[in-house]
């Protein structure tokens, strides 16, 4: 069949620069190999002139790739699956990036993207390094190329394809039409992924990733040439630069799951945060041990070890969130697309390269004869490596139990399978050592010295400046345990240890660093490691919810749960809700495209229970699907303080709001009573009495915009529950739409469940009044008076300017409005204001009312020769005054919302304290990228 | 001996006994029965039973939630949950709980769901008017 209006040719290069892409990394890969064994020999150059030439054109066949994805996504092409799947017509342009590494292909893409911008400067800058170095990154580039090739080999698929057609991804009917394309459109992106951290997250993390390539690379270089001291110092910059990157890739997540999703946190210690944070830590590791190679000798193992393990960590990061194999245990969703056995391959071709390589160089590594002194910084430092490898495989082991479940099943099929019962507390338990150990060992190990050979002289020093540390600390924790909640030793242990750190190394800034800040990096990062546990400790035992009212709420639990489990409160709308420290009143709502923002009032109160007077509004939201069927996300609001945060979000809303075809359901069976009173009576009803306080033609209401030509009546009125004086207000309204017919706009008093309503018997009783008043002629000049029924009506002025709910004016009409002031027997007093009109030579007259008295006016003629006016003047009978309305009790109400509340203390030492450690890590990688090039 | 080896043996001593007591924190999968057999806490999957009543009624406390659910054998329990319900519970394929078994109840401390139709909606949605 031939289709209509289909773009193949963006498809066909894509696919075409995707093989293109693929074979000239695996080119680049074997002639950079042989540029490296060829060394010393005269083709060495044109090999490596090959490799040069072959990695350039992979780089631009890749780029060619992501050119023709984003032209796809940019055009909206979507008889490409990709395009279907992830954007819409009416998706914003900035979230085509987005929608862009949303998906498997796309993300691979990006990965490769940094392999290649990082490939382009190692191959300019790394000089005699550029040949292995880029042998290595070539080859991982050549696997993740294979991941978006698309080749069937037999029956085995290669990669999955990013142009995969939409007609061949998907059997539907529709496709039997030459014209579908102008039948769909896209599904758009998830309302989740629209948002900025979706923008500026992947990028960083990926180039976080990708950047652990190239420590590995170096490494793999080293052991591959045997020139085991010279990698060192070309490699250092990279590795410190990477952990900089990463790091903010890691950080920006958290902080993403913490602003922006209703995670209830920035560290959940979920499979897939895990499997990122885990070559983090191994990174930094073998950052250490690289020093101590540097410095001293020792350890030049250790550094390989770790950065060689570190990009395995990596790939098996990418293993477990892209397979789906983390199915149970991880709240983040990924599609399975096949990839597993690609994978494995990617992660088992490096793994054995690492470990064959280290057997096989391990006797030539060199290392000191001697054993480090005890005394010394090396010695110290190394086992603080052994505390992070320590971290990394107990962190690496929990979080592998789903692939070891998987691994025993193939052999023993029954095999049920083991997991953590409370991972959070798992991982806290065992990781509090860690940052224990670490955070002391940063303090001793700054002020030790690397080979220490004068260690009795060296020994003041250090115990002075020890003795400063170890006195700082513990009054930094006394006074920190003023404000933090902790009752066990362990925290304890861990809060002295995180001062340790920070006083430690505040002091080593103070007394070496002030006059060559370059060098400051470690410290720096070691009291940002500090300052990052004390915000843990402040988040982790402070935080505490505030949305509970175990009072409100006491009495209605089934079984009463325990105080700990109650996150959760209800806030019904106007109604203002003591919780803790707090009272919340959830004022309105409002909706814009699919977001729905609820605003929150939060007044703090004293233990007392008084106001304070202190307040703030907060602004949760939820977004709803295209169909407005469902709530797909809620987005939390944040309350920002120097010291904590206030983060809130909507946890649940009425059924009725989340399912219109149920609020329709429960909206027809609200039973309405009719009604008759006029204004100023009262009606009583069963358990409530309502006064009708005023008539207006000016009716406002939450749903009604008003229109050209809209005839709208409402009334003002106040609801009353029998045993009570506390007013509710109510404005219930109806209008007339020329050519569209009258509306009714119910007004609900959520608090007694009520909802009033006019109706077309209102309508009638409202228009068709005049035909049954009698009217009688008033004659009037400008401040004449006349007695009417007992009333004395005074034409104060006329007034040109005319402001009658129901005029509108036209080109060339003639209005004037006739200002009356109505007196009553006992003295009170009221406004009128009939208009006289001449439009197309006719006169006309617009009506005006003193509803509460029965009293209408028409402003009937203008006599400009005796400058007499003609007032119409008539009152109601008891029976025409009498307006009906409909009431109905007991409607259900959907007023309210569910809100979580929770207090954060010490965030802001969270984001510092990573931040600061990020700085340092930057800070160094720049300080020895400039020292390498000096030499 | 040498130091390296101290710091060796120390290392596997700590590694043996991490282990050790990292084992306490495991559990297992179960089904309701394996479940009231152990009386411990444990890691269920299963499926909500959408003909069942799924009980969540905020005006009357929006942190209880109860609810129906086939596990792996095929046996329907009713759950009960202390916490807010979650925006696309009914729409869940596939739920991973932890709790354990009181009585007839499962009450769960934690739950997972599984709802793949959020990330990927395989409905084509045809235009209702033309570009």
């Amino acid at each position: 069949m031939q289709y209509i209006g289909e773009h193949l040719l963006p498809g066909q290069i894509g696919h075409l620069l995707a093989v293109l892409s693929f074979v000239a990394a695996l080119l680049a890969s074997v002639s950079y190999f042989l540029a490296v064994r060829r060394r010393t020999l005269p083709d060495e150059a044109g090999w490596r002139l090959l490799g040069r030439g072959a990695f350039v054109v992979h780089g631009l066949a890749t780029l060619g790739i992501i050119v023709a994805l984003f032209w796809i996504l940019v055009n909206k092409y979507y008889e490409y699956q990709y395009a279907w799947a992830n954007v819409s017509d009416d998706l914003p342009f900035q979230y085509t990036f987005s929608a862009f590494w949303k998906e498997q292909q796309g993300s691979f893409l990006l990965w490769s993207f940094w392999h290649i911008v990082l490939g382009m400067i190692l191959l300019f800058r790394a000089g005699r390094w550029e040949a292995p170095v880029l042998t290595v990154l070539s080859a991982a580039e050549a696997f993740i190329g294979s991941m978006i090739l698309g080749l069937y080999i037999g029956e085995y698929r290669l990669g999955v394809s990013a142009f995969d057609l939409l007609r061949h991804t998907m059997d539907a009917p529709i496709f039997e039409r030459a014209d579908y394309l102008s039948q769909i459109t896209g599904n758009g992106l998830n309302p989740l992924l629209q948002n900025y951290w979706m923008t500026i997250h992947p990028p960083t993390l990926f180039l976080g990733f990708a950047s652990t390539l190239v420590p590995f690379s170096y490494a793999i270089a080293g052991l591959w040439t045997g020139e085991h001291r010279e990698w060192l110092k070309p490699a250092l910059p990279w590795a410190l630069f990477s952990a900089a990157i990463l790091g903010l890739g890691i950080l920006m997540g958290g902080a993403w799951a913490y602003v922006a999703l209703s995670f209830g946190g920035y560290w959940a210690w979920d499979p897939v945060e895990n499997t990122s944070l885990v070559p983090w830590i191994t990174l930094v590791a073998g950052i250490h041990a690289h020093l101590i190679a540097r410095n001293t000798g020792y350890s030049i193992r250790s550094a390989y070890a770790f950065y060689l393990m570190t990009f395995v960590l990596v790939l098996y990061s990418t293993y477990l969130t892209r397979s789906g194999i983390l199915g149970d245990s991880s709240a983040h969703a990924f599609t399975e697309m096949g990839l597993g056995a690609q994978l494995i391959a990617f992660i088992g071709a490096f793994a054995a390269l690492s470990i064959a390589l280290m057997a096989a160089r391990s006797k030539g590594i060199p290392a000191p004869k001697q054993e480090e002194a005890i005394a010394s910084r090396e010695f110290w430092m190394f086992i603080g490596v052994l505390v992070l490898l320590f971290s990394a495989v107990l962190i690496t082991g929990a979080t592998s139990l789903p692939v070891w479940n998987k691994l025993v099943q193939i052999f023993k099929p029954d095999y049920v399978g083991a997991a953590l019962k409370d991972p959070v507390a798992h991982h806290n338990r065992y990781q509090l050592w860690i940052g224990v150990f670490v955070g002391l060992l940063t303090g001793v190990a700054q002020w030790l010295r690397y080979q220490e050979r004068n260690a009795a002289i060296w020994r003041r020093t250090f115990a002075r400046h020890m003795l400063i540390a170890l006195v700082g600390a513990a009054a930094l924790t006394a006074l920190n345990a003023l404000w933090l909640n902790v009752f066990a030793w362990q925290h304890f242990a861990l809060l002295f240890a995180a001062m340790f750190a920070v006083v430690a190394n505040v002091d080593y800034l103070i007394t070496f660093l002030r006059k060559n800040l370059k060098q400051a990096g470690s410290a720096l990062s070691h009291i940002g490691f500090g300052l990052l546990l004390l915000g843990i400790l402040g988040t982790g035992l402070n935080k505490h919810w505030i949305s509970s009212n175990s009072f409100a709420m006491e009495g209605l639990i089934e079984g009463m749960g325990s105080e700990e489990l109650n996150k959760n409160v209800l806030l019904l709308k106007d109604a203002p809700m003591p919780i803790r420290g707090y009272e919340a009143t959830y004022l309105k709502d409002t909706i814009e495209r699919q977001t729905r923002t609820f605003a929150v009032r939060f007044r703090k109160r004293d233990a007392q229970g008084n106001p304070t007077g202190e307040e703030f509004v907060l602004y949760p939201n939820v977004m709803y699907d295209r169909q407005f069927s469902q709530v797909v996300a809620s987005n939390p609001s944040t309350k920002h303080y120097l010291t904590y945060d206030i983060f809130t979000h909507v946890s649940s809303l009425p059924k009725a709001e989340l399912d219109p075809e149920f609020a329709r359901q429960q909206e027809d069976s609200i039973r309405f009573e009719a009604y008759e009173a006029a204004i100023g009576d009262t009606i009583f009803t069963k358990k409530h009495y309502l006064v009708l306080d005023d008539y207006t033609k000016a009716p406002q209401h939450p749903d009604y915009r008003p229109e050209k030509g809209d005839l709208a009546f409402g009334l003002k009125l106040r609801a009353f529950a029998l045993d009570d004086t506390v007013g509710h207000a109510a404005a219930p309204m109806l209008y007339l739409r020329p050519k569209q017919g009258a509306f009714t706009l119910p007004a609900q008093i959520g608090a007694l469940q009520m909802r009033v309503r006019l109706t077309e018997a209102s309508l009638a009783r409202l228009i068709d009044a005049d035909e049954t008043l009698q009217y009688r002629s008033l004659r009037l000049k400008e401040g004449e008076s006349a007695e009417f029924e007992g009333y004395r009506i005074q034409l104060v002025r006329l007034n040109r300017n005319v402001e009658h709910p129901h005029y509108t004016p036209e080109a060339g009409d003639i209005a004037v409005t006739a200002e009356l002031l109505v007196t009553a027997p006992d003295g009170a007093t009221a406004k009128a204001a009939p208009v006289f009109l001449i439009r197309d030579s006719r006169s006309l007259n617009l009506k005006d009312e003193v509803a509460k008295w029965g009293l209408h006016f028409r402003f009937e003629n203008i006599e400009p020769s005796t400058a007499t006016m003609t007032i119409l003047a008539a009152r109601a009978s008891a029976q025409a005054r009498r307006i009906p309305v409909e009431i109905a009790e007991n409607a259900p109400r959907s007023d309210y919302i569910v809100l979580e509340a929770i207090v954060f203390p010490g965030i802001n030492l969270v984001w510092l304290g990573s931040l600061l450690m990020l700085f340092g890590l930057g800070l160094s990688a720049w300080h020895r990228w400039t020292q390498r090039l000096r030499t | 001996m040498k130091r390296s080896h101290l710091i060796a043996i120390a290392v596997i001593a700590i590694a043996i006994g991490i282990l050790i007591s990292a084992s306490q924190d495991m559990t297992t999968y179960a089904n309701f029965a394996q479940a009231t057999a152990k009386g411990d806490r444990v890691k269920m999957v299963g499926q909500l039973v959408k003909d069942r009543p799924v009980e969540y009624d905020p005006v009357k406390d929006p942190n209880y939630l109860s609810f129906y659910l086939r596990d792996d054998a095929g046996e329907v329990r009713r759950v009960i949950l202390r916490a807010g319900k979650p925006q696309d519970f009914e729409r869940s394929e596939q739920i991973v709980l932890t709790g354990q078994m009181r009585g007839d109840v499962f009450e769960a401390s934690d739950m997972l769901l599984k709802c793949p139709s959020k990330y990927k909606d395989e409905e084509v949605y045809v235009r209702s008017e033309k570009r």
